[in-house]
């Protein structure tokens, strides 16, 4: 089995809500994540899916290091880096990198291509000039430009160039780890593929191991081996792929891959979808106990709203926050909201 | 006859590169109470297709031709108070992003309301209760209160809604939605599909969904135009496109999706980048980047012509059938072999 290569225990992050100009004082905390645990191995892919402000960027910054985080720790190759000092966090940051979301805003549009790429070899003085030229075109062909485009700017390429770039950027300093976070939310369905056969190409050749966020279910199941759900910076579901889109046992993951339009009209058009209620409650002043109560179908008074769920285990590393998992799936909207008869709560709070 | 009705359009701008043919002879129909989708990729001309339709092109630098022939009337030549008069009360427009189609310094309540009596002649009183309604029928809570809320107070999911209110507020006989789902999450996006099927149930009016996602298509269309480099490349009943797509600029899209019902080892990559209009490619305008090419394709522009055994579906592409069939046939297997 292979080693893990990160390890997130208990991570918290809360950013604090203050009223004052001059004397700022904090009224209230956002809890963007918390309570995070789970480890990535050496070699594997762990996708990260969740409605937009469930916390999965922020916790990618916080592995980032690129925020301080509240509480907890980062295990990464063996050493705790969540306290670590600038200088301390430098040599690190070699074996940890990032791609980012919007190919249009993560590159500097005043630097040229070989610029970009060749930043973090200045950065941690890994050779001269004319070495880093070199390994800047052969990054180049890797990530599939022309080696000749070393001297342009961003603005002349389309979008899926520019993600190729943010790779080639990426992959500069032979890191372990790669932090994806939303790479193919803004492309186009023809150049995603690209880039998802990229990335996987990639993994291969050199090793790599991957975080990739994502809100798409469907990208993250091509592309993970491992997924996570996070709602409302909590963890609600943890398992291998197949486990997961299988055999999910969170509501919410029932929720979402029920909500997911199936490219096939026959198939698509006899499911019944499970339609959740309101939005995502504000983070805060979020719903006690469990967070996803206020919103589910198999909500149980006096049990849901009085006592947080830990995470359950299922076997196989299946691990899912719910004191009421789905028995087997699919199920029908009816059977969904077994056990008991209490329908959603009349009042849900829905922050908006 | 058809609700809508459109032949050979075409939209040109001119620009200081020269003149960009963003919509090239495209012609669709919409029938009431029926669901058009339209499919393609950024740049492929589905937005401009509809801005056209509506009149909401800056008349300055665009050359159109062609007709929109709306229950008989051709929109592409009425004059700009007529346009008025139909955009908003017989056809309405739903945009992508709800972020910045609303006013941000003006209560949902008042943007409602002048929505309500630009198009009737009803007091305050009766605009406001109209407006109620609507945010009501949307599945605003509370919406009483919510009336007098701005836009920044809204959600994404619900100001998506009060788009929607706000299109439905005269009850048109045509909805245009330009990615209506697409900034939002997926469980926004059940819910905002589930609420635009069942407004048509109840008010019978057509829908042109503009999207990039073919499973939005699938599970909300009627009909489907594939689109590409402003040309139509195929259209069909949703059923036969995806059970027996015949254009490989189709095949390409349908296998580069991830999907969530099968396991695919490596997905299909359309190689390149869309074309440029400002010089589109000669010939089939997909030919730089389909796998099948011939020398014909390079030279000779492939007319949208139905396939040998039914009328109903339209494609423009040389192959000879007994590849197609075949080529599909292998997609669906691919994708269908390993679903659950």
């Amino acid at each position: 089995m292979a080693e893990d290569l990160l390890v997130v225990n208990d991570v918290k992050k809360h950013f604090p809500v203050t009223r004052g100009i001059i004397f700022q004082k904090q009224i209230g905390a956002v809890k963007a994540v918390d309570g995070v645990s789970f480890s990535v191995k050496a070699g594997e892919t762990l996708g990260i899916v969740g409605e937009s402000g469930c916390g999965k960027s922020t916790l990618a910054r916080c592995i980032m290091r690129l925020f301080d985080i509240t509480d907890g720790e980062i295990v990464f190759d063996g050493r705790d880096i969540s306290k670590l000092s600038r200088a301390d966090m430098r040599p690190i940051r070699r074996e940890l990198m990032m791609i980012f979301q919007d190919p249009y805003a993560s590159l500097n549009p005043r630097k040229r291509v070989g610029q970009i790429v060749g930043e973090a070899l200045e950065v941690h003085k890994l050779g001269s000039a004319g070495e880093t030229k070199r390994r800047v075109q052969e990054l180049l062909e890797v990530v599939g430009l022309n080696p000749e485009h070393y001297n342009r700017f961003p603005h002349e390429f389309s979008g899926g160039q520019r993600q190729r770039i943010g790779v080639a950027r990426a992959l500069a300093i032979n890191p372990k780890l790669i932090v994806c976070d939303e790479p193919v939310s803004a492309l186009d369905v023809s150049v995603q593929a690209q880039i998802l056969n990229l990335l996987e190409d990639l993994q291969e050749d050199f090793g790599l191991t991957y975080i990739f966020i994502a809100h798409d279910l469907n990208v993250v199941r091509h592309i993970s081996d491992r997924v996570m759900v996070m709602y409302l910076g909590k963890i609600a579901e943890l398992a291998e792929k197949h486990e997961l889109y299988d055999r999910p046992k969170h509501p919410y993951t029932g929720a979402l891959l029920s909500a997911v339009p199936i490219a096939d009209p026959e198939r698509g058009r006899a499911r019944q979808p499970i339609v959740l209620e309101g939005d995502v409650p504000s983070p805060l002043n979020p719903p006690a106990a469990c967070n996803f109560h206020p919103r589910c179908p198999r909500f149980q008074a006096g049990h849901c709203d009085v006592e947080d769920p830990p995470l359950y285990p299922f076997g196989d590393g299946h691990v899912a926050a719910c004191h009421y998992p789905l028995e087997r799936w699919p199920l029908s909207t009816d059977e969904f909201r077994k056990p008991g008869t209490a329908g959603p709560p009349a009042e849900p709070s829905v922050v908006g | 006859m058809a609700l809508l009705e459109v032949n050979d359009l075409k939209t040109y701008f001119q620009t200081d590169d020269g003149i960009v043919k963003a919509v090239d002879g495209v012609s669709f129909s919409v029938e009431k109470g029926k669901t058009l989708g339209i499919v393609g990729e950024s740049g492929s001309g589905k937005s401009v297709t509809c801005l056209t339709i509506m009149g909401l092109n800056d008349r300055k630098n665009t050359i159109t031709s062609g007709e929109a022939l709306f229950n008989g009337e051709n929109l592409l030549t009425t004059g700009t108070r007529r346009l008025r008069e139909i955009r908003g009360n017989d056809i309405a427009m739903i945009f992508q992003d709800p972020m910045t189609s609303l006013n941000p310094v003006h209560s949902i309540g008042t943007q409602l309301i002048e929505a309500v009596q630009l198009h009737r002649d009803v007091s305050k009183k009766g605009a406001r209760a109209r407006a109620l309604e609507l945010l009501k029928a949307v599945g605003i809570p509370r919406a009483e209160r919510r009336i007098e809320d701005y836009p920044h107070q809204f959600s994404g999911g619900m100001r998506q809604r009060v788009m929607i209110a706000m299109a439905l507020v005269n009850d048109p006989d045509l909805l245009i939605a330009d990615e209506p789902t697409t900034a939002l999450d997926v469980t926004t996006q059940a819910q905002i599909m589930s609420l635009i099927n069942k407004l048509q149930e109840d008010f019978g009016s057509a829908i042109i969904v503009i999207t990039h996602d073919l499973g939005v298509v699938a599970e909300a269309a009627d009909d489907v135009l594939v689109m590409y480099a402003a040309r139509v490349a195929e259209q069909a009943p949703v059923n036969k496109l995806f059970k027996r797509p015949h254009h490989p600029y189709t095949w390409g899209l349908l296998g580069s999706l991830p999907r969530l019902d099968a396991d695919l080892e490596r997905l299909v990559q359309i190689p390149g980048q869309p074309p440029s209009l400002l010089r589109p490619p000669s010939g089939c305008r997909f030919h730089p980047r389909c796998p099948y090419v011939m020398d014909k394709c390079k030279t000779v522009e492939p007319p949208l012509v139905p396939i040998s055994d039914d009328q109903e579906h339209l494609q423009a592409c040389h192959l000879d059938e007994e590849t197609k069939d075949r080529e599909a046939q292998k997609l669906l297997e691919a994708t269908m072999a390993q679903a659950i």
